[in-house]
């Protein structure tokens, strides 16, 4: 006889929706030929990125994220994008008043007077999670799974504004708490190294740099260095990401700025203070144009907005080497 | 000899409180930055050497490199030095998940009598106010460490008979069992509130708030004005002691040196003979010795 699993509760949000065989099926369309995939931000943005995807990036605006790959998405005017808003500080709103998204799975970000407007109008949706259980969702997406437990969440208001829902757990009987998992539709991951290949290498401490990857359909890998597969094999163990998983690599030095890359160089302090300025007084529209729209690409805006001077400097305060190589 | 401060912020004074209550070779999830970071690193200098933290970031057991960059607290160099592990947000939570973290310390921005608390808007969600950060990952520190020790401003509008919106659970409506019955851990919730004023700690058959200890500078009537409920209150409530020179010396040549959370302390305390005098934040900064 069938027995019936109980749902004691659950929230309200939207959730993007969960297909792990889907998911699996556009994975079995990627090639799995050990092929070149060098390419530049604008190829990599048009080809990878579509209106109305869920993307997801990894670490932030300000550290070790995938700055420029932002910068790109919204030069290229994406809409209707819904984020994964996890550990991220300014990117969202940047995002949202750039036009480019209208949704976000919320853990963390800084909120301003712009984005505040957005979502009072309706014009900017968000459900509630945390940082945590965002990296759950996406190990479950990783794990190709339809859903995850976490010990976490329950008896929030945030519970009843997500996509979670509170069950009878069938092996303990008692109540449990389930997150949808979370299969992107892109993945943007800022690493160290990377081959031609897409075999990347992340140094130092992360959020969940290999769940984004592997749960994700499209895999963009921004990289300050490109290495020589010989390179890869000879610290395999430093291969965070492999070839496979990987659609795109664009080789960005400086692709982290105005933040920080652990080991090469070191936050753009100024820059920082301006963002932040920007987002909380309502001016996010004039960084956008100064550091997006008036330059045609990463490399103008290093020239024309960041200069040598600036970029030696940011490289001299990284001091601390050890750990963050191969 | 211990020589009592008789000059500080209002601020280092509430993170000398809570470092006072890290524990030896015991574990701590902290918030990245700020506050909670600052009283662990506190109390490893002055009397918890072997007291452990981790940050959301993956980094177990730092032994961080100091000072750190304004606003650079995680994923980052300096603050990821001479750990013992770096892994990423999931193991974190694993860690936590299982039971291996003795302790949460988190900043919070409205507390309500049961230690919920709200990082998430402010006003009538999406209805009025404003929306704040959320939880980022005071969410499952709340709901996952043994014990959580929680700080904020003493301000009437942040405790609250009711938070806007509860982002991180506390002992929820307080009933028995409240936490159990959504599916948290057993045993868990909030131990402790530090603010800039007083200690608090939750009774444990009600789960209400109960005030045990005040600052030297204030009274237990100034304590309650500044609350919009009524906490319980223990027959005997503690004098808290003033910061040391030695700890006020750490904070400042290690930890904030560039005074960015001295700053944002409400008020500066002086001590002038047997008196206590609490000097506004804006006449404050006259007060600061010229080092800083």
């Amino acid at each position: 006889m069938p027995r019936q699993v109980k749902i004691l509760e659950e929230g309200i949000g939207e959730y993007f929706k969960v297909d792990p065989d889907a998911f699996r099926d556009s994975v079995s369309k990627k090639s799995r030929a050990m092929e070149p995939k060098l390419m530049d931000e604008h190829e990599a943005i048009s080809r990878f990125v579509q209106d109305g995807d869920y993307i997801v990036w990894e670490c932030n605006y300000l550290q070790r994220g995938p700055s420029t790959l932002i910068r790109e998405i919204i030069r290229q005017k994406r809409e209707n994008l819904w984020l994964a808003g996890k550990f991220t500080w300014v990117t969202v709103a940047l995002l949202v008043e750039a036009g480019c998204a209208t949704q976000a799975d919320m853990g963390f970000f800084f909120s301003g007077p712009g984005i505040n407007r957005a979502i009072l109008e309706d014009r900017f949706k968000v459900y509630e999670y945390s940082n945590v259980v965002m990296t759950a969702r996406l190990r479950a997406g990783a794990m190709g799974v339809p859903f995850i437990v976490v010990r976490s969440l329950a008896g929030t208001d945030g519970f009843k504004y997500s996509g979670a829902k509170i069950i009878e757990d069938p092996y303990t009987g008692r109540p449990t708490v389930i997150v949808p998992a979370l299969n992107p539709n892109v993945a943007l991951i800022h690493a160290h190294q990377a081959d031609i290949y897409g075999n990347a290498r992340i140094f130092g401490p992360g959020i969940s740099d290999a769940e984004s990857a592997l749960a994700s359909r499209r895999v963009i890998i921004s990289a300050e260095e490109i290495v020589d597969t010989e390179d890869i094999r000879h610290n395999p163990k430093s291969t965070t990401i492999p070839f496979y998983v990987t659609d795109a690599v664009v080789h960005v030095p400086f692709g982290a700025y105005p933040g920080e890359c652990g080991g090469y160089y070191a936050s753009d302090t100024d820059h920082v203070m301006e963002v932040f300025s920007a987002l909380y007084t309502g001016r996010i529209g004039e960084y956008l144009e100064k550091w997006v729209y008036s330059v045609s690409s990463h490399e103008e805006m290093l020239e024309k907005r960041v200069g040598t001077a600036k970029l030696l400097e940011l490289t001299r305060r990284a001091i601390i080497k050890e750990g963050w190589k191969a | 000899m211990t020589t009592y401060a008789t000059s500080f912020a209002e601020r280092e004074f509430q993170v000398c409180v809570v470092s006072h209550l890290v524990e030896d070779s015991r574990t701590y999830w902290v918030a990245a930055g700020g506050g909670p970071m600052y009283a662990v690193l506190l109390a490893k200098r002055v009397h918890a050497p072997n007291a452990v933290y981790v940050t959301e970031d993956g980094i177990i057991a730092a032994l961080p490199k100091l000072p750190l960059d304004p606003l650079m607290s995680v994923v980052s160099p300096r603050p990821a030095y001479r750990a013992l592990m770096w892994t990423g947000m999931n193991t974190i939570g694993d860690h936590c998940s299982v039971g291996y973290m003795d302790y949460g310390i988190l900043n919070t921005l409205q507390i309500d009598p049961y230690g919920n608390i709200n990082s998430t808007w402010l006003g009538s969600y999406l209805v009025n106010g404003r929306r704040v950060t959320g939880p980022g990952g005071a969410d499952s520190i709340a709901a996952m460490c043994w014990r959580t020790i929680l700080m904020l401003d003493h301000q009437r509008r942040k405790f609250v008979s009711r938070v806007d919106f509860i982002s991180s659970a506390g002992y929820l409506d307080g009933s028995p069992g409240a936490r159990e019955r959504v599916g948290l851990p057993r045993d868990t919730g909030p131990w402790r509130v530090v603010t800039n004023w007083a200690v608090f700690d939750f009774e444990e058959k009600t789960r209400h708030m109960r005030l045990i200890a005040v600052a030297p500078f204030v009274t237990v009537e100034q304590v309650l004005d500044e609350m919009s409920f009524k906490p319980l209150m223990t027959d005997s409530i503690e004098v808290l002691e003033p910061p040391t020179e030695e700890e006020l010396t750490i904070l400042r040549t290690g930890l904030d040196v560039r005074g960015q959370f001295m700053d944002a302390s409400p008020r500066w305390v002086e001590r002038h003979g047997e008196e206590w005098v609490l000097i506004p934040k804006e006449e404050a900064a006259r007060e600061r010795p010229a080092w800083i």
